[in-house]
């Protein structure tokens, strides 16, 4: 399994970072990915909603993961509406324990980091090299 | 393993076709303005019920139907204070009707299909549609036709990807029975492609299946 790019989008729908982590993918100019991060949020409260068989009493999730020919998309939403986005290669295995580590090296790197402001832009060079780390001891 | 519904969508997109199984949410029939016949067989509008019965006014279920009266909207408009006033009464009587109205739920299925699709062609730059996606609680695999019909196949989140069976569907029922039908009008934008035939064979073809229970 390959991870192309890695998003992290904020609860109110924007997009606060985005990594490309390998070529697969064509690079993409900031704006669109600020787009697109927005549709995703978009499309994620609308999935919720269309939930065919929901168990009362609880409440339904939205989209969680996507594919397409050769690739696929995971979403990882954390209790707070914060939302990773990882885009990968197909087959995949092993997404869910990488989602944990992005979001326990975010609460390191990021939220435990007295200048950060949230819902603004992360620019943390800690978390950066962290992630960078980790995702080519995946893409390896 | 369940199938839940099926949705086909024309390259007008509008919903065309409608059927489900193992749905549990409430779903409501459209409203008498945005009724179009031929596609689903949900019980028609409270109103429509009424006026069937009061005025002896009738609205096609199926494009087949024997009646071919069309609804009568001066009658509706001069009447509406008293079929309100019945469907108020009756409604508390009965339990209200939940879910969403069958035209705006199509609405946000095509939706969230279109927008997907367009994010899934700007991130790979390449001419390919999303194949499925899945949350929580169900899975939506989605096969598009040369000529731009949709078909929308809701199963159970764990399920494999199920567009082969859109696509035997597709040469199956679908071509055999809409598309080589003389009296089914393919194109139109005021009804359906619903038949007899083809529910019966789409519902025989699911029911088939190994994951259907």
């Amino acid at each position: 399994m390959t991870i192309h790019g890695l998003w992290v989008i904020s609860k109110a729908g924007g997009l606060v970072f985005s990594r490309s982590y390998s070529d697969v993918l064509p690079p993409q100019p900031v704006n669109t990915i600020l787009t697109l991060a927005g549709i995703l949020h978009g499309i994620h409260a609308i999935t919720a909603k269309l939930d065919p068989a929901p168990i009362p009493g609880t409440p339904t999730g939205g989209l969680e993961s996507f594919e397409a020919e050769g690739w696929g998309g995971k979403v990882f939403l954390t209790p707070t509406g914060t939302k990773f986005v990882v885009l990968h290669s197909l087959p995949q295995s092993g997404l869910e324990e990488l989602m944990r580590r992005i979001y326990e090296i975010y609460s390191d790197a990021v939220m435990k980091n007295p200048f950060h402001t949230p819902e603004m832009p992360i620019n943390s060079a800690l978390f950066d090299t962290k992630l960078q780390t980790l995702m080519s001891s995946m893409n390896a | 393993m369940t199938i839940y519904s099926l949705y086909i969508f024309d390259r007008h997109c509008d919903c065309v076709y409608y059927q489900d199984w193992h749905r549990t949410s409430p779903i409501r029939s459209p409203p008498i303005t945005n009724f179009k016949p031929g596609v689903h067989r949900l019980q028609p509008p409270l109103s429509l019920n009424q006026l069937n019965d009061n005025q002896n006014i009738h609205v096609r279920e199926s494009i087949f139907s024997e009646n071919n009266n069309v609804i009568n909207r001066t009658s509706l408009v001069s009447n509406g204070t008293s079929i309100d006033q019945n469907q108020n009464t009756k409604q508390n009587k009965l339990s209200l009707p939940k879910g969403l109205p069958f035209d705006e739920e199509s609405k946000l299925v095509y939706g969230v299909i279109l927008s997907l699709r367009n994010m899934v062609k700007k991130l790979s730059g390449r001419e390919e549609a999303f194949t499925s996606y899945s949350t929580s609680s169900y899975k939506l695999h989605l096969f598009e036709t040369p000529t731009n019909y949709r078909f929308v196949l809701l199963s159970d989140p764990s399920s494999d990807s199920l567009r082969f069976v859109l696509r035997q569907l597709y040469v199956g029922p679908f071509l055999e029975f809409v598309i080589r039908n003389p009296l089914i009008n393919v194109d139109s934008r005021t009804e359906g492609i619903d038949n007899d035939q083809f529910r019966a064979a789409v519902d025989r073809h699911v029911k088939g299946l190994s994951m259907f229970s």
